[in-house]
């Protein structure tokens, strides 16, 4: 269970705080919607790549 | 009879120490587990004795010095020995003040975000800072892989700038949901006995054997997480501080 928790934080993170910077930005730069689409999915992908880091599956760069 | 799992994390204030503008800083029951954590941890590493050959008590704080010592050598290297007092601090009051919320009716401090999120931020400075101090601009390096083509780079940096801003979040997100969701799961679990036992009579309170059953394993499974989570916080702090130590390949 703490490994599930510790893989689903990871990614959920990542959602969130892409989409926390992404609406941040948009309600600064008035770019609706353009900042969270582009920083919804980084934060995505910066989720999945922790989550396979943290698993361990790939190579660590580390 | 009504049952609220989330009463457990009221924050009460007990006197009140001052004010800040229209901000009234009070001590709460939160500052006063931290303090009896502390208190619990100054007993045990102060009051073990210098014994050569040691008793129980001595043994403990032992143990627990070279579990981290061992812990932060293996992920940081013998240069991560230099973070010794705050990977230390940080892991004896999570896994005590995790410990010590088990006990009924007390007041678990992990279970509050504000703190975790304090301890993770801590961290994540305390690596900028350092990285910084010791790597010069070098230290942006963690942010550039090797062995990366030129024409993806750009895409490659921004997505290791972003995940390296997610690591505070995930850090105090995880042990805060951790606990918080073990406490109340317990609670719900607990309150099934009384339930049963208010609105069936005599058939709900022998019913009620099942959950007080669950209640025991899931206790002995929230003593594990409250060490494992106190565990898995001092490694994330020792990789995030090897990155600062040394960055990039």
């Amino acid at each position: 269970m703490a490994r599930g928790f510790r893989l689903s934080s990871e990614l959920i993170a990542g959602v969130v705080v892409g989409a926390v910077i992404g609406w941040g930005f948009d309600r600064l730069l008035s770019t609706s919607p353009f900042g969270l689409i582009v920083f919804f999915l980084l934060g995505f992908v910066a989720g999945v790549v922790n989550v396979v880091r943290s698993a361990g599956v790939a190579p660590d760069r580390r | 009879m009504k049952i609220d799992p989330i009463h457990q994390f009221n924050i009460e204030p007990l006197f009140t120490i001052g004010h800040i503008g229209n901000q009234t800083i009070a001590f709460t029951n939160s500052s006063l587990y931290m303090f009896l954590t502390v208190a619990l941890i100054s007993v045990l590493m102060l009051g073990s004795g210098r014994q050569l050959i040691p008793g129980r008590f001595q043994s403990m704080a032992e143990i627990t010095y070279e579990f981290v010592a061992s812990t932060i050598r293996s992920t940081a290297g013998a240069e991560g020995m230099r973070f010794f007092p705050l990977i230390f601090t940080l892991f004896m009051f999570i896994c005590v003040s995790n410990l010590v919320g088990i006990i009924p009716y007390t007041f678990t401090v992990s279970s509050h975000i504000i703190v975790t999120a304090a301890l993770a931020l801590l961290v994540f400075f305390t690596v900028i800072v350092y990285g910084f101090y010791k790597n010069g601009l070098k230290f942006f390096k963690i942010f550039v892989p090797s062995g990366v083509p030129i024409y993806i780079l750009p895409l490659v940096v921004f997505i290791e700038v972003f995940s390296f801003l997610l690591r505070p979040v995930s850090h105090s997100v995880r042990l805060f949901a951790n606990m918080l969701a073990g406490h109340i799961a317990l609670k719900v679990f607990a309150g099934f006995v009384a339930m049963l036992g208010v609105s069936l009579g005599a058939v709900g309170w022998i019913g009620g054997v099942m959950p007080l059953a669950l209640t025991v394993a899931l206790t002995a499974l929230e003593l594990l997480v409250a060490f494992l989570q106190a565990y898995v916080f001092a490694i994330l702090t020792c990789i995030y501080l090897n990155d600062a130590i040394h960055p990039g390949h």
